[in-house]
């Protein structure tokens, strides 16, 4: 088991270096360059100029990789082009509020999907089954930040069910109690988590729908039906418990679609995540800002990766795991 | 007693519940009377810092603007000539001593928002801040005329001008904001960017900032003591909206009060049909243009084999309804410049200087007398085996650019023309301008309330963003007549002829100049929006005791 970690720790670092030099050759060469103006005011060309000079970026690029990968090795990520500040502060004020909404997400995903697969798979190939299949199959194809607009023209706007975007109410957040302040947060929140959560719940589901289908013929559930349990019992206890391993798998690679999800949704609803801040640091062109936001994301789909392969080894004894 | 399995679901609802009413039920403010009211205003975009002299977008100049004060304010007269049109800010008077020495006299009243007064020391410590080039102002260029501005006492500053000239007190006084010396005196001004007090301003205006969510939201207070008299709105809140479109749906579902602009007819649409909104309309500070770049794309040593002629250009100026286009694309809300001027220079806009026609058979004809003529049939001109066909930079953010691009392309190819659209970012269109590498480029620029500055900049031969090369000694000395006229009616005189210099040269088509249309909660009153600042005079912006409604009474 500690041959197993080490040698996949070993292969996420490996990973997680090629993603980053991959992403800093691919930032400096695509065209356009930081420090520019918002759209509409006058360029100063010699401002730029000076500024490029001051961040080091008129050296080659080979000596501004060392020097990144240097300073990388010390722990500093370096200063944010555009926000004005270290790119450490940024990223630790976006990423809370990324955590939860892709936890919030996740939650809505898997409840809901493992929750429909299993009532379809209990009833499957009946009427229900076909209309889930063709509703999840109809929902798993929408684009996100599609659904998002959608969601948030008809109960942001129309209904006024919902906030449209943001984390709070600027108005009167500071003077709620504690609980209305997580009242608040969970408002705010609802339509942002929904959108990507009930996209990733129609894909479980489908998943969900399969797995137990296939656990539903195995001889266990013949057994435990012989036993004269109720039905549903031989499909929540016994089918459903087997048929949740593949779903277990299915966590590591939630992880990338929720993160690349939460880039569309974040800006879809003005979510000041990570998402959000890589988006706008790839139009100010602020390569350091692009570099931790990607460095970030690809450590989390490798731990992610790494977790559901554990939790898959904890959950099904003929797992094993070998260096 | 223990919650049973099947009761859980029930629970769970519940304490929703429970934390959504809590959330509702919390929504009590006490504020009573005239200086309550709570303004949220939305804006596409977010800021960075607060600091004036480092700060770059117009949401922060949004922002700071009710945080620092200047020494005389602006006003809508728009006139930037002699000093009629500026009224008393941080300096409660000032007066000439010769052509070349200008003395202000600072109210004793303004006071720092910790307590200190503000002094001349301040305003000498300012300039030399502004003028610093490890500071990089953005106005650094606008103050090049100021030799030195040196304290005599402490409410008493004297600015020594190098030359004089009529804009020498809107140079004095519209580009700084006063700073306070006992801040700032201490830090390195080259860290101003990045530095502390720019996330936690300290100033001198109506406001001081209280809250600042980095990317979500900055708040003002009012301050009840400031010496110009206290601001009836008690709260300003900005929200950053990722785009125009969900902040203008904060708008009209009545989550923010306020929207700078209304960009696009479409959004004017939903905002007229939001009842509880009110539509202000006020000149524009923008002018859009195809810009020709005169040199060859991607080498500034040769000539343009298409724009280097000037009868090519003018022949497209010619082939391009305008009018049509503006009523098409933008429902009426622009008009054609007859120059490079946004609406806001309403004293420019005379009778005597108009756009060119729209003349499709003199296009024609200027074009087969320059020997561009389609000899292969396939609709575009060709000449010594090179097609008429170019490429325009257009901005992938501009919905409005875009569809002038296309608009543009049919225009073209009705006179044998073949225009090739490349659209894309900020970054990248900034950075094709800067090193030449395009044919046109479509282009908006943010003036200032004078010609004086952008002009020259854009089109001036020595101009820093005169990217498409553009070159003529006679405009340049034109250009420099005009901003030297003593008064309004000689500037009108001299900036037409320059102008028409400019129309006959045809760098680029000027396109439209776009009307700004704010939009306002009806429950406010009093609302009157100035076009180099729309939120100049939100001060007096008030809302009547009878019209306040929970938003306006919780809070600080």
């Amino acid at each position: 088991m500690t041959a197993w970690l080490l040698r996949r720790l070993a292969t996420a670092f490996a990973i997680v270096f090629t993603v980053v030099t991959f992403c800093f050759i691919a930032i400096h060469l695509a065209p356009g360059t930081p420090f520019l103006p918002e759209e509409g005011r006058a360029i100063n060309p010699a401002a730029v100029a000076h500024l490029r000079r001051e961040y080091g970026l008129d050296q080659p690029l080979p000596v501004q990789y060392v020097r990144y990968l240097a300073a990388l090795a010390r722990g500093n990520l370096g200063e944010s082009f555009s926000q004005h500040r270290p790119v450490a502060a940024a990223i630790a004020s976006a990423i809370p509020n990324t955590v939860v909404l892709a936890g919030a997400a996740l939650v809505i995903d898997f409840v809901l999907g493992i929750a429909l697969g299993a009532y379809q798979a209990a009833r499957a190939r009946r009427r229900a089954d076909a209309a889930l299949t063709t509703a999840t199959l109809f929902i798993y194809s929408l684009p996100i930040f599609w659904l998002g607009l959608v969601l948030l023209l008809v109960f942001g706007q129309w209904l006024g069910w919902f906030p449209v975007g943001g984390v709070t109410d600027p108005v009167f957040y500071d003077s709620l109690s504690w609980f209305g302040k997580l009242g608040d947060r969970l408002y705010h929140l609802a339509l942002p988590a929904l959108t990507l959560g009930i996209v990733g719940a129609a894909g479980t589901a489908r998943f969900q729908r399969a797995a137990l289908i296939e656990a539903l013929s195995q001889d266990f559930v013949r057994t435990a039906r012989a036993k004269g349990l109720p039905e549903s019992a031989v499909v929540i206890r016994h089918a459903l418990r087997d048929a949740l391993l593949p779903v277990i798998a299915l966590l590591g690679l939630a992880l990338p679609f929720l993160l690349t999800g939460a880039v569309l949704v974040e800006t879809v609803f003005a979510w000041p995540g990570l998402g959000k801040l890589a988006t706008d640091a790839i139009a100010a062109r602020d390569y350091p800002l692009v570099l931790a936001a990607t460095m970030l994301a690809s450590i989390a789909v490798v731990l992610g990766s790494l977790i559901a392969d554990l939790l898959t080894a904890l959950a099904d004894p003929r797992v094993r795991l070998v260096a | 007693m223990a919650i049973t399995r099947s009761r859980r679901p029930t629970v769970f609802a519940v304490l929703l519940l429970a934390l959504v009413a809590s959330h509702a039920c919390s929504r009590r403010g006490s504020c009573r009377g005239e200086y309550c009211g709570t303004l949220v205003l939305s804006v596409a975009g977010s800021v960075t810092t607060l600091l004036p002299p480092v700060s770059t977008t117009s949401a922060e100049r949004n922002i700071f603007d009710q945080i620092f004060l200047r020494l005389a304010d602006f006003t809508a007269s728009g006139v930037t000539i002699g000093d009629s049109g500026f009224v008393p800010q941080l300096a409660r008077s000032w007066e000439w001593s010769d052509p070349l020495t200008l003395t202000f006299h600072l109210d004793p009243r303004a006071r720092w928002q910790d307590g200190p007064p503000v002094t001349a020391a301040d305003v000498q410590f300012t300039f030399e801040s502004y003028t610093d080039t490890a500071v990089a102002a953005g106005d650094l260029t606008a103050l090049r005329h100021i030799a030195a501005v040196t304290a005599t006492d402490s409410f008493t500053a004297v600015f020594r001008f190098r030359n004089q000239y009529p804009e020498a007190f809107f140079d004095a006084t519209f580009h700084m904001r006063i700073l306070p010396a006992h801040l700032l005196r201490d830090t390195q001004r080259r860290d101003w960017s990045t530095g502390a007090f720019g996330h936690a301003p300290i100033g001198n205006g109506p406001y001081r900032l209280v809250r600042w969510v980095p990317n979500e939201t900055v708040e003002l207070a009012a301050d009840s003591s400031f010496f110009l008299g206290r601001p009836h709105v008690r709260r300003l809140i900005w929200r950053f909206a990722t785009d125009m479109n969900l902040a203008v749906t904060q708008v009209v579902s009545g989550e923010a009060d306020a929207i700078e602009v209304l960009v696009g007819p479409a959004n004017i649409e939903r905002a007229q049909a939001a009842e509880h909104l009110q539509l202000y309309p006020y000149p524009g500070v923008t002018y859009t243009f195809l810009r020709f770049n005169l040199r060859a794309n991607g080498d500034s040593l040769r000539q343009h084999p298409v724009f280097a002629d000037p009868d090519v250009r003018r022949a497209l100026v010619l082939a391009t309804d305008r009018a049509s286009m503006v009523q098409s694309a933008t429902a009426g809300r622009a008009k054609v410049p007859p120059g490079p001027m946004p609406q806001k220079w309403t004293w420019l806009w005379v009778p005597e200087l108009t756009p060119p026609p729209f003349d499709t058979a003199q296009a024609n004809q200027l074009l087969t007398a320059r020997g561009w003529r389609d000899a292969d049939g396939d609709g575009i001109r060709d000449r010594a085996g090179r097609k008429l066909s170019f490429h325009v930079a257009v901005p992938s953010t501009s919905g409005l650019r875009k569809q002038y691009a296309r608009l543009l392309q049919e225009q073209f190819r009705a006179v044998g023309a073949e225009l090739l659209i490349d659209e894309m970012d900020n970054a990248a269109l900034g950075e094709r301008l800067a090193a030449g590498t395009f044919d046109t480029a479509l282009e908006s620029f943010e003036t200032d309330p004078t010609p004086t500055s952008g002009v020259p900049l854009i089109w001036g031969s020595g101009g820093g963003s005169n990217f498409g090369h553009y070159r003529n000694a006679v405009f340049d000395r034109q250009v420099s007549i005009a901003s030297a006229a003593p008064t309004q009616s000689a500037a009108v005189s001299a900036w037409v002829t320059a102008l028409k210099t400019l129309d006959r040269d045809a760098p680029g088509i000027m396109l439209y100049a776009l009307d700004n249309v704010a939009a306002v909660d009806k429950r406010f009153t009093d609302v009157q929006i100035r076009p180099d600042s729309w939120l100049a005079l939100v001060r007096n912006w008030r809302i009547p005791p009878d019209r306040l409604n929970e938003r306006d009474r919780v809070g600080r």
